[in-house]
């Protein structure tokens, strides 16, 4: 902190490596008490990574001892001060825990943090009674952080491969409730292959150590490959292309697959994270592309959705009894109609004022729905019911899985259009405003039509997105379109990576899906949701899968320096001056 | 008629009177620069003509129109494009993708691939560095990547503004060389600048602005060996 380093009178000595260690040890056995203390370790631990052997609570501890580890081994210089701070300050992590499990046992402070249950007692001790369980804890906690030493310090090759193999097996642990679904919906061999891996309750120890085995070869050959490739000339710029074109390819052939075989849960879940691309394309148009930070955005989705119950429900408040098809195409107008008149009052506030702005715009939007004055149109907060599912032909598309192909087709179409605009004259407008709208206009950009085009288009990807949420509800109600959804989607195309199209599928998928398949968990996965979105931006701020442009943005200091390095016509003071502007 | 005729312009900001009254003329296929402190009324003046400000008093004619209906993109469509102040490049896009944002304007692919043409002969550095980002470029690099980018939107007059600014003075030098070059290319220039020797050294006419006024104007060579000027600006 400069500011307070400034008041003191002389800088403190710098810690010494043995301090820094401890300062590790204690900060991951304070995060650890902290988990065990709000009850997340037990609540973890009702699901089992391998069957009655390790939960998942319990590989949370493990992954604290090696965290503790391999931070405390960056401090070390030499090979053998690394195992041993790493030693040290697993130690130390586990001696937290040990200590809970002490006071736990001393005094009772359930009164106080009803968590701490005689079941975190039993297992924190691992059921061994408090000595027993103390040096079985202080002792895994320096394996942990002995193995997280060496790891850290083993060659990048060999850690990835150990890193795989684990991580692998975490995720076919955890969800192995689904991927059994699905590998005994595909057929006899992939049915044979469950039960090799599973047992009814959950993965097998044999299963495990195959499934470990599997991964580490197969993530040894993929850095063999690389390796090779590397070792040649660079990869051009084709290749690259052609690579991430098939990683594409294979995660939608994924995505389309995987309903079919996964059941009707899974298919509500996916069309819920399909609503969530569609929204996320039409805000990354805004955002990622234009720069227009909006958080008034769910009234877009809000509109198709009342457009479409209004113009096809079986009920009272209905204005015309249309097929959804005819619906669909109205919605979406409407919607690009409310968001370039929504548009135009915000036109000339930049910034963070325009999120401020828009943010009102969108509660003004659910008011009006909820209000007397507009419930006999609108049906106040009962909202509208009984809007027909729609029907091809005779089928009717009444099934989760089905209304999530329609999904499908309809982000198909939409990723279809956001790509040619982020390639048009459009697109380009939009790039060059959220720059630097001055320049933008000096160049002959049309800053009042480029803008109100975004809004209206953005919003145009809600609106579908809507008048699908509305007949997979089969009704809608105000209390559907809250803050909190233009605040999801806004979440999930900045992990994602803004301004990317692919960025937009894995931040649906990591911040939608995923935490619909922790639903055991309940208000705990919005503590992960929070850490995983802090996480993140510490980590990579480009987000998962960044566009082009984006990546250049967050690296381009490097390049800088790289090329500060090389010779340059500017006197060295100068120099700095100008790469300051 | 000239090509461009600042009539008596009052430009605000909020209440504050930047432009208290700015008369100019630019003749067609000249340099005239207009020279003054800093917070003499410079870049308000640019701006306007840009049609990024618009005055509450008074008149722009280009080419025989008067701007005051236009925003400032059918401005810029209209020939009159602007170099502004510090450059502002597009930092995260690279030199080529900066010119094809200056050829926004433009609609014909190949008329757009010879400019660019034109401008890599003009500014060989820039060839080497197409595909960087423009953003890791020097300073006097981006001064040219903004340059390049206006003249790709083939200007029938360039307004630059502080083209030298914090540049060394070898690349000063070579900024004004290429001003030069463009003017001989037939195209028009308003040339603002701080560095009143150098700019009225090449301009055909100067105009001197304190506080938002113009106090003195003259062909470059009268204002240079003007007493007043050379007090104030050229020490
Ligand atoms: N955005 C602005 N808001 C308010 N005042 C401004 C703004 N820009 C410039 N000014 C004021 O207008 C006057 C002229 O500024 P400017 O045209 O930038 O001068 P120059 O370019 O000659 O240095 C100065 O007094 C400056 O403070
Ligand atoms: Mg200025």
């Amino acid at each position: 902190m400069p500011t307070s380093l400034a008041i003191l009178p002389r800088r403190r000595q710098p810690a010494t490596p043995l301090q820094r260690t401890l300062g590790v040890g204690l900060v991951f056995g304070v995060i650890g008490v902290y988990l065990a203390a709000v009850g997340l370790l037990p609540m973890l631990n009702k699901r089992s990574v391998i069957v009655d052997t390790i939960g998942l609570g319990d590989a949370t501890m493990i992954a604290i001892g090696l965290g503790a580890g391999a931070m405390a081994a960056r401090h070390a210089h030499t090979r053998g001060g690394a195992t041993l701070h790493g030693l040290l300050a697993g130690a130390v992590a586990g001696a937290m825990a040990a200590a809970l499990a002490v006071v736990m046992q001393l005094v009772s402070l359930q009164s106080i943090f009803i968590q701490l249950s005689p079941a975190l007692f039993t297992m924190l001790t691992l059921g061994l009674g408090l000595a027993g369980g103390a040096a079985v804890l202080i002792g895994g906690g320096a394996a942990a952080g002995l193995a997280g030493a060496l790891l850290r310090d083993s060659p990048p090759g060999g850690r990835r491969i150990v890193l795989a193999g684990l991580g692998t097996v975490v995720v076919a642990g955890v969800f192995q409730e689904l991927i059994q679904l699905v590998l005994q919906n595909a057929g006899a061999l992939t049915t044979s292959a469950s039960e090799f891996f599973y047992t009814w309750e959950g993965l097998s120890q044999q299963g495990a150590a195959a499934i470990f085995v599997i991964a580490a070869i197969i993530a040894g050959l993929n850095a063999m490959v690389q390796r090779r490739a590397a070792g040649r000339v660079a990869a051009s710029e084709r290749r690259v292309r052609l690579r991430r074109l098939l990683r594409a390819g294979i995660l939608l052939l994924l995505l389309v697959c995987f309903p079919l075989l996964a059941g009707s849960y899974i298919g509500q879940v996916l069309m819920l994270v399909g609503l969530y691309i569609l929204m996320g394309m039409g805000l990354n148009l805004e955002v990622g592309l234009a720069g227009l930070l909006d958080l008034g955005f769910v009234a877009f989705f809000a509109v198709g959705a009342y457009t479409t119950a209004l113009l096809t429900a079986d009920s009272a408040h209905a204005l015309a009894a249309l097929s959804y098809w005819e619906a669909m195409p109205i919605a979406v107008l409407l919607s690009i109609c409310v968001g370039v008149i929504f548009g135009i009052p915000v036109l000339g506030v930049r910034g963070d004022y325009l999120a401020v702005a828009t943010m009102g715009l969108g509660e003004i939007v659910r008011v009006i729905v909820t209000s007397d004055f507009a419930a006999p149109l609108l049906g106040g907060a009962q909202g509208v019911l009984q809007i027909p599912k729609p029907r091809i032909g005779a089928t009717v598309l009444a099934t989760p899985v089905a209304l999530f192909y329609l999904t499908l087709a309809a982000s198909a179409v939409a990723a279809y259009v956001a790509w040619r605009l982020e390639n048009s004259r459009l697109g380009r407008a939009w790039m060059a405003l959220r720059d630097d709208e001055d320049v933008a206009q000096a160049l002959g950009v049309n800053l009042i039509r480029s803008k109100l085009l975004a809004y209206g288009l953005g919003a145009a990807f809600a609106g579908l997105g809507g008048s699908i949420f509305a007949v997979m509800l089969s009704s809608v109600y105000p209390s559907s379109f809250q803050l909190l959804i233009s605040i999801n989607v806004l979440a999930l195309i900045i992990v994602g990576g803004m301004g990317s199209l692919p960025g937009v599928v894995v931040g649906s998928l990591a911040l939608i899906g995923l935490p619909e398949l922790l639903r055991e968990f309940g208000e705990y996965r919005y503590l992960f949701y929070g850490a995983v979105l802090v996480i993140m931006m510490r980590l990579k701020p480009e987000g998962l899968w960044p566009s082009e442009v984006r990546r250049r943005e967050l690296h381009a200091g490097d390049e800088a320096e790289a090329l500060d390095a090389g010779a340059d016509l500017l006197p060295a003071g100068q120099h700095a001056s100008s790469a300051a502007e | 008629m000239a090509l461009l005729e600042i009539d008596d312009i009052h430009v605000f900001y909020d209440k504050i009177e930047a432009l208290k009254g700015v008369s100019m003329s630019v003749e067609e296929g000249r340099i005239v620069t207009l020279v003054g402190g800093n917070g003499a009324g410079k870049s308000t003046t640019l701006r306007a003509v840009s049609g990024l400000l618009h005055p509450r008093q008074g008149a722009i004619r280009y080419a025989g129109e008067t701007l005051g209906q236009y925003g400032a993109h059918e401005i810029a469509a209209m020939g009159l494009v602007q170099v502004p102040e510090g450059r502002r490049i597009f930092g995260r896009l690279t030199v080529n993708e900066n010119l094809e944002m200056g050829a926004f304007t433009q609609k014909n692919r190949q008329q757009i691939a010879e400019d660019r043409e034109r401008m890599l002969t003009l500014f060989p550095r820039l060839r080497e560095r197409l595909r960087q980002v423009a953003g890791t470029l020097s300073g006097g690099e981006q001064q040219m990547v903004a340059t390049a980018r206006a003249m790709m939107a083939r200007p029938r007059a360039l307004l630059m503004d502080e083209p030298s600014m914090g540049l060394s003075p070898m690349m000063v030098e070579q900024v004004f060389e290429t001003i030069r070059t463009i003017n001989a290319q037939g195209v028009t220039v308003l040339l603002v600048e701080q560095n009143a020797l150098l700019a009225l050294s090449i301009a055909d006419t100067g105009y001197v602005m304190e506080s938002g006024r113009i106090v003195l104007s003259g062909s470059g060579p009268e204002l240079l060996d003007d007493e007043r000027v050379r007090r104030a600006y050229l020490g």
